[in-house]
């Protein structure tokens, strides 16, 4: 009788399957990956006056060269000495323009009340970016 | 008379034996690109900020960001604080040395919308008090 020899069995991995793992798992970080982005309105501040008042400048602008915008308490807009009224976007870009024809180098400084709502200062500051304003200044009263 | 060979049809096939290879490689992208934000206990969500038009990228490698939340919270570096008089530097000297390591840091205001402006007035103060002049106030993009 003949003995039949015992064939050696190739021992694997099976890896066809690894791929379908692999974009499965891609698919899940891309479904998942949220790209961070910042994005906003830059402003650079003034520097701090050194050494208290004593080495501080005091300029005085005058009307032509500086344009006051007074925010209030319920988000109305004070220009220069006129009283507060409500300003709809169209109309504060207009404002914008006009005081830019006055004076191109024209400083907007915006006083902001401390009750007043952050969102009504940016509104303020984003119409003043939009019409590409350098020269703006932020306060409060 | 000579004879003609028939042609034999050849298999078309696209190789894909590196298809793990590529596939590994994408896969070793995105783990590495991804952050998990943790949900803080203190967060402005996104739909909390004010909404502006001309709004610009500011790139994240130099940035720094400040939560001020509506109760007038301040969050800087995940610690939440408050400014209540003139003695509370905390702001300012957690900028002092972040402006130390980084020299070119920008500040990035997460605030809600219905803040009141004196807390940020007050937390600008302190940014200059630290000589971090650069600010950015982050805002959603207006959808005309």
């Amino acid at each position: 009788m003949k003995i039949g020899r015992k064939r050696k069995s190739k021992a694997e991995i099976p890896t066809s399957s690894m791929s379908d793992i692999a974009f499965l798992l891609i698919i899940f970080f891309m479904a998942t990956t949220k790209f961070d982005v910042k994005e906003g309105i830059k402003i650079v501040l003034p520097q701090a006056a050194e050494g208290g008042s004593e080495q501080a400048q005091t300029l005085t602008l005058t009307e032509k060269e500086m344009t006051r915008l007074q925010i209030t308490e319920d988000g109305r807009i004070a220009v220069n000495n006129e009283a507060p009224r409500a300003y709809e976007s169209g109309e504060l870009d207009a404002l914008i323009q006009q005081k830019v024809k006055i004076n191109q180098q024209m400083i907007f400084k915006v006083i902001t009340d401390r009750e007043a709502t952050y969102d009504s200062m940016i509104r303020v500051v984003d119409r003043l970016k939009a019409a590409k304003i350098e020269k703006i200044s932020l306060s409060t009263n | 008379m000579a004879k003609f060979k028939k042609e034999r049809n050849r298999d078309v096939s696209i190789p894909n034996g590196s298809m793990s290879d590529i596939a590994f490689l994408l896969l070793l992208f995105f783990m590495v690109s991804t952050v998990f934000v943790q949900e803080k206990k203190f967060w402005v969500e996104r739909d909390r900020w004010p909404i502006a038009e001309s709004i610009e990228r500011i790139p994240r490698n130099h940035t720094t960001t400040i939560y001020v939340m509506r109760d007038e919270t301040i969050l800087i570096d995940d610690i939440p604080t408050r400014i209540e008089s003139s003695e509370d530097v905390f702001v300012s000297s957690t900028l002092i040395r972040k402006k130390a390591d980084d020299p070119e840091l920008v500040v990035c205001f997460r605030t809600d919308r219905d803040t009141k402006y004196g807390v940020m007035s007050d937390v600008m103060r302190q940014l200059q008090d630290a000589q971090t002049l650069v600010v950015a106030f982050e805002t959603q993009q207006r959808q005309n």
